[in-house]
């Protein structure tokens, strides 16, 4: 059965071993803010020493709100927030590549393909 | 945050007090994009002989490669810097795809392990190198994660960088899509193939170091 799993930016660190139990288990993780490009890469990296015949690895895909809101005071806006609480105005998923094929990134938007 | 800002500061002035001696060129990108096909472009351009093996069949090259002392010259200037080619980075591999290519299960389950350990190398990698050269597939859709993630981990960590259009040999390339997804970047389209446009690239190689 698939699952969705919503966590927050701030207990991501703490949850992340049993997060990655969840993956392997069909749950798909959204996260309420855009990792940064470190967390990103430590992702791959600790997926990398995950994987094996059963977890073949994540399909990760993020996005800041201020792409999405594209007007200038609105950037401005999000920029401030982002200051302020420390990180990134956003959302990240993180689906197990075995349900799910990809997830494609355009400006405004996220697609996440099943199969 | 704090800590956020003092690692900020900290690759800052390491960016500035980077040593001018053994300079690190590397060529990062997701799979199969190029980048050793282009690493033995340089190397055959200058020193004669190539760095490393080319497939079509993904994660070919699952370690790091390192060709030490190759001197770019071009136009009466010269730079003498080491290649260093690295697996593609990924965030999924499935043994199962190189059984698609021919291998046998046992050698597909290798290959697979291997190129694990090669992408953690390889952003292990990311803060040795001075310049780097990112490079695309340019018939495909720039705006993947992987590459989202290895411009933002190159910016953060201010390593300056060139975005490497390749590929613009085939009939699909579109160097132009590459450009609009990042209009604040360096990109310059070229075919580690053919050669084409390689002589651009080095003169902008010169220009960033």
């Amino acid at each position: 059965m698939l699952k969705i799993k919503l966590v927050k930016y701030e207990k991501l660190k703490s949850m992340l071993p049993s997060l990655f139990n969840d993956l392997m288990h069909n749950t798909i993780i959204v996260v309420d803010a855009k990792l940064s490009p470190e967390e990103e890469a430590k992702l791959i990296q600790e997926t990398m020493s995950l994987i094996n015949e059963k977890f073949p690895g994540i399909e990760l895909g993020s996005i800041a709100l201020a792409q999405i809101k594209d007007t200038s005071i609105n950037k401005l806006k999000e920029r401030f927030a982002e200051f302020l609480l420390g990180r990134k105005m956003g959302i990240t998923i993180i689906g197990p590549a075995k349900i799910v094929k990809r997830i494609e990134r355009h400006p405004e938007e996220l697609l996440v393909y099943f199969g | 945050m704090v800590l956020n800002a003092l690692k900020k500061i900290a690759s800052i002035v390491k960016a500035i007090f980077r040593k001018r001696k053994n300079l690190k060129i590397g060529l990062y990108g997701p799979v199969n994009s190029g980048k050793t096909t282009l690493a033995n472009r340089i190397c055959l351009d200058f020193l004669g002989e190539e760095l490393g093996k080319v497939s079509v069949v993904p994660h070919e090259t699952r370690e790091i490669q390192i060709k030490e002392r190759v001197t770019m010259k071009v136009d009466g200037k010269s730079l003498t810097f080491n290649l260093v080619d690295t697996p593609g980075i990924a965030t999924r591999i499935d043994y199962e795809n190189f059984m698609r290519y021919g291998l046998s299960k046992a050698e597909a389950k290798k290959r697979a392990r291997e190129a694990t350990k090669g992408v953690i190398e390889a952003i292990r990698w990311l803060d040795e190198m001075d310049l780097v050269l990112v490079v695309l597939d340019s018939t495909k859709n720039p705006l993947d994660q992987v590459n989202i993630t290895i411009l933002g981990n190159l910016d953060a960590r201010k390593i300056p960088f060139i975005i490497v259009s390749n590929k613009i040999d085939l009939k699909r390339s579109n160097t132009m899509r590459i450009r609009n997804a990042f209009p604040n970047y360096d990109v310059i389209g070229v075919s580690a193939k053919t050669g084409a446009m390689m002589k651009e690239l080095y003169k902008m190689i010169l220009k960033k170091i």
